[in-house]
């Protein structure tokens, strides 16, 4: 039965090339862009290098200290100080690390301005995330607290001040200041906001960020979980750990929040939580439901088109219906095969719209809209285009599908056209 | 004519409604691209207010809670002055042009508060020379101002607009909004000056209302980072930021520096209005395409279909033009349809104020959304109207 209905289908679609075109086009175009959208989503939040166990980690963005008599909010990131007095004590996490968000420093070589992202960091923070060491190795946990002067630095930023990427061991200078590379790793992308740098740095370094008593500082917080199933402990961990801080200035400061968030809900408590109502909830369903709604009202005119066209060609096939209808068909058979016909067609088009989404990323990666960023299709990408595709047949096939079921059989033998 | 067309479109609205739907979606997006689009466009055609050509931004940094004092800072900014190939040096604060850093407030005067947040810029005595503002009224700030009792300030002629209306501006004296009846003399705002307005924030921003207010010299205000315009002489490339970076360094080791160029920033700062308006255009582009071209399939088709009723009216003595211009005609009703119901919407837009953006740039767009609907169904339709006009009525009636 399938097999007939797709030897139909596909003799459908080659009737009218024009018509098949237009309905491919649309909907392979639709997918595309989707596609897109979701690898660099992909990447930016996906489990890459050095980020390889993200759905291990946790990450503390900032402290949000609400002010006493509606004086209104402060968020910061945390201080060196909460997390060691803190944070390091937690008994859930694996290991606990802490960078910066990179900030501008300069390096001069020949007589050019070399601008760099320098973060600070401990000796954990190498230990949680993976990255692809070039040469060298990452500084250790003794060597920040003894404050040396050494630095990772990646191989953009190598090429740049040595013209090689063969430089551990020697000096270079930023910010006037002399250190020691101790290695080169791979350049990270700038979409991976608590891996990306293109230098780091002990953070004993820079005496301000350890002398610093206040909750709020300079620092993000990555936790590795010994688990995927340990992570919602840590986070409870966190939320129990954040009840014991005492509240600085109790006078100005009416309450503390902070919380342990795997990427995503991280991101979206930040982006949905402006104002206090919403805090303790993370918003990641509301975020979803956007996106979601989102692409379905980008995905509504593709479908509408589609729509229009899959009625028009039912017309066309009147005759065909009619005989059908003579010999017994039933409207749910019809409805079948119409559906496989048109799930036959999004999957046709899906397939090309993959193909396109890989050229239009090869495009983009091209255009480096993002530093050192190389967007691809994933595996888990392909299988939600799968998914799109899927939902967009259906979208596009079930109320033809049902006007064609409801053809009058007499009226179509006739192939008029009409319909009661 | 066109009451029975209207009518013959109306008694299929069952039909027609998907096509309609599709208009109308069509017409919704095509206005809102066009609302960017007029509203960006506009913002960069209008005049900038200063010069960022041959600008840096010097910042020095003190560090986190570390602060410079100004005995130490002036020294600093003297020595980088004397650098040659620098033409000028000023003080001011931290929100510099096309950056993301922005202080802002409202004000009042006589009552009349300001309805928007005007931007607030501290500046020294050169900035208006660094920046190469242009003064409509009155002067810059200069050491004559020294012994004034109110702060002196230039304000933008936006401002002035609303402050001041009609009257004279110069010697005013207006406050922050929020001021209680006891106002400290340092917050009340005497105008010196009225420049032409700025668009500081990126190449396709709108003006907004400004403030410069004077940095007085012995000011011992104590910072953690210094903000710095240095205008230099054209032709001025890495050596010279190489030279201020180790000035500065050479006054103390323990603050940082970062010399950057203006036009560096202001391209940068670009890409992030660039990349998504460009986004939103492919995404308009394709999506009317995608509907171009299935209005012209399923109109190709329909007509087609009427070949029987075409053929019927021909022997009657339709001309052949007659049958084209109704089918043409058909069509335009059916995207009137549409066209209304987004209107309806797109109306709302000016109507509520959406985005605290005027209703022209909103009125503009719906012109634009409906002429480009219009234009773009009349395409769609030419060629299938053509085919029936050429249908002869023996052939389709022989067919039936």
């Amino acid at each position: 039965m399938l097999r007939s209905y797709l030897k139909i289908a596909w003799k459908v679609l080659m009737r009218r090339k024009f018509f098949t075109f237009i309905s491919l086009f649309g909907v392979s175009f639709t997918l595309m862009i989707l596609l897109v959208v979701m690898a660099i989503f992909d990447h930016a939040v996906g489990a890459a290098a050095p980020l390889k166990r993200v759905d291990r980690m946790l990450f503390v963005n900032t402290m949000r200290h609400q002010m006493a008599d509606g004086h209104g909010w402060m968020s910061n990131p945390v201080s060196a100080h909460f997390v060691d007095d803190y944070v390091r004590k937690m008994k859930t996490p694996e290991k606990v690390g802490v960078t910066t968000v990179s900030s501008n420093a300069t390096a001069f070589t020949k007589s050019k301005l070399l601008p760099l992202d320098l973060a600070y960091t401990d000796g954990d923070f190498w230990q949680i995330m993976d990255y692809e060491f070039l040469g060298g190795r990452a500084f250790t946990g003794a060597e920040v607290t003894q404050a040396q002067h050494v630095c990772v630095i990646n191989e953009a930023t190598a090429r740049a001040y040595f013209g090689t990427t063969d430089v551990v061991g020697r000096a270079i200078e930023i910010d006037l200041k002399r250190y020691r590379v101790a290695g080169v790793v791979r350049n990270v992308s700038a979409a991976q906001i608590y891996a990306y740098a293109d230098v780091w740095v002990p953070y004993t370094l820079n005496p301000q960020y350890t002398k610093d008593s206040r909750l709020n500082g300079e620092f993000l917080v990555v936790l590795l979980a010994p688990s995927v199933a340990a992570v919602p402990a840590v986070s409870a961990e966190y939320q129990q750990m954040m009840k014991r801080v005492p509240i600085p200035q109790p006078k100005e400061v009416k309450a503390i929040y902070s919380y342990a968030d795997p990427i995503v809900p991280g991101v979206t408590r930040a982006v949905f939580s402006t104002n206090d109502p919403s805090l303790h909830n993370d918003n990641l369903t509301k975020f979803y439901a956007l996106v979601g709604g989102l692409a379905l009202l980008f995905m509504l005119l593709p479908v509408l088109n589609l729509v229009n066209l899959n009625v028009t060609r039912i017309l066309e096939r009147s005759g065909e219906i009619g005989v059908r209808k003579a010999f017994g068909a039933a409207g749910s058979d019809l409805v079948g095969q119409f559906l496989v016909e048109n799930l036959v067609l999004a999957l046709v088009g899906g397939l090309l719209g993959l193909g396109l989404a890989a050229g239009a990323l090869a495009l983009v990666n091209e255009a480096h809209p993002v530093a050192y960023a190389h967007f691809s299709l994933s595996w888990s990408v392909f299988g939600w285009g799968m998914v799109l595709t899927l939902v967009f047949g259906l979208m596009s096939g079930v109320y033809p599908a049902w006007k064609m079921s409801r053809l009058n059989p007499v009226a179509a033998l006739r192939g008029s056209g009409e319909q009661k | 004519m066109l009451r029975h067309l209207f009518t013959l479109i109306w008694n299929r609205k069952r039909a027609n409604l998907l096509l309609i739907s599709e208009v109308f979606f069509s017409f919704v997006v095509l206005f809102g691209v066009g609302a960017v689009l007029i509203t960006v466009g506009k913002n960069y055609l209008a005049p900038r207010g200063f010069e960022s050509t041959q600008v840096w931004r010097l910042l020095v940094r003190a560090g986190q809670n570390q602060k410079m004092p100004r005995a130490e800072l002036d020294d600093v900014l003297r020595q980088v002055k004397a650098l040659p190939g620098v033409q000028t040096v000023a003080l001011t604060s931290g929100n510099l042009p096309f950056t993301f850093n922005t202080n802002n407030s409202d004000f009042v005067y006589k009552g009349r508060k300001t309805p928007f947040y005007a931007n607030t810029y501290d500046a020294d005595d050169r900035y208006g020379e660094a920046m190469r503002l242009h003064l409509r009224e009155g002067r810059w700030f200069q050491p004559v101002d020294d012994g004034t009792h109110h702060r002196p300030v230039v304000i933008s002629q936006d401002l002035r607009e609303f402050l001041f209306g009609d009257e004279p501006a110069l010697g005013k004296i207006f406050t922050y909004a929020g001021a209680g009846k006891e106002t400290k003399p340092e917050d009340e705002f005497q105008v010196v000056g009225v420049a032409d307005n700025v668009r500081m924030e990126s190449d396709f921003s709108a003006a907004i209302p400004s403030v410069w207010k004077r940095l007085v010299p012995y000011d011992t205000t104590h910072w953690e980072t210094a903000a710095v315009l240095v205008r230099v002489a054209p032709g001025q490339g890495g050596a010279l930021q190489e030279k201020i970076a180790r000035t500065v360094a050479g006054v103390t080791r323990q603050w940082t520096t970062e010399v950057r160029v203006m036009e560096d920033d202001r391209l940068h700062r670009r890409l992030f209005t660039l990349v998504p308006v460009v986004g939103l255009c492919l995404m308009g582009l394709f999506l009317i395409i995608n509907v171009a071209l299935g209005l012209f399939g399923v109109l190709w088709y329909n007509i087609s279909q009427r070949r029987a009723e075409i053929g019927l009216r021909r022997a009657m003595g339709a001309t052949g033009a007659g049958i084209g211009a109704q089918f043409l005609g058909e069509m335009m009703v059916v995207t009137t349809f549409g066209v209304v119901l987004g209107g309806l919407l797109a109306a709302q837009f000016p109507l509520l104020h959406a985005f605290d953006l005027p209703a022209q740039p909103y009125l503009l767009a719906i012109a634009a959304a409906a002429g480009a609907v219009y234009f773009i169904t009349a395409l769609c339709a030419w060629q299938p109207s053509r085919l029936a006009a050429a249908i002869q009525p023996a052939v389709a009636l022989r067919e039936e």
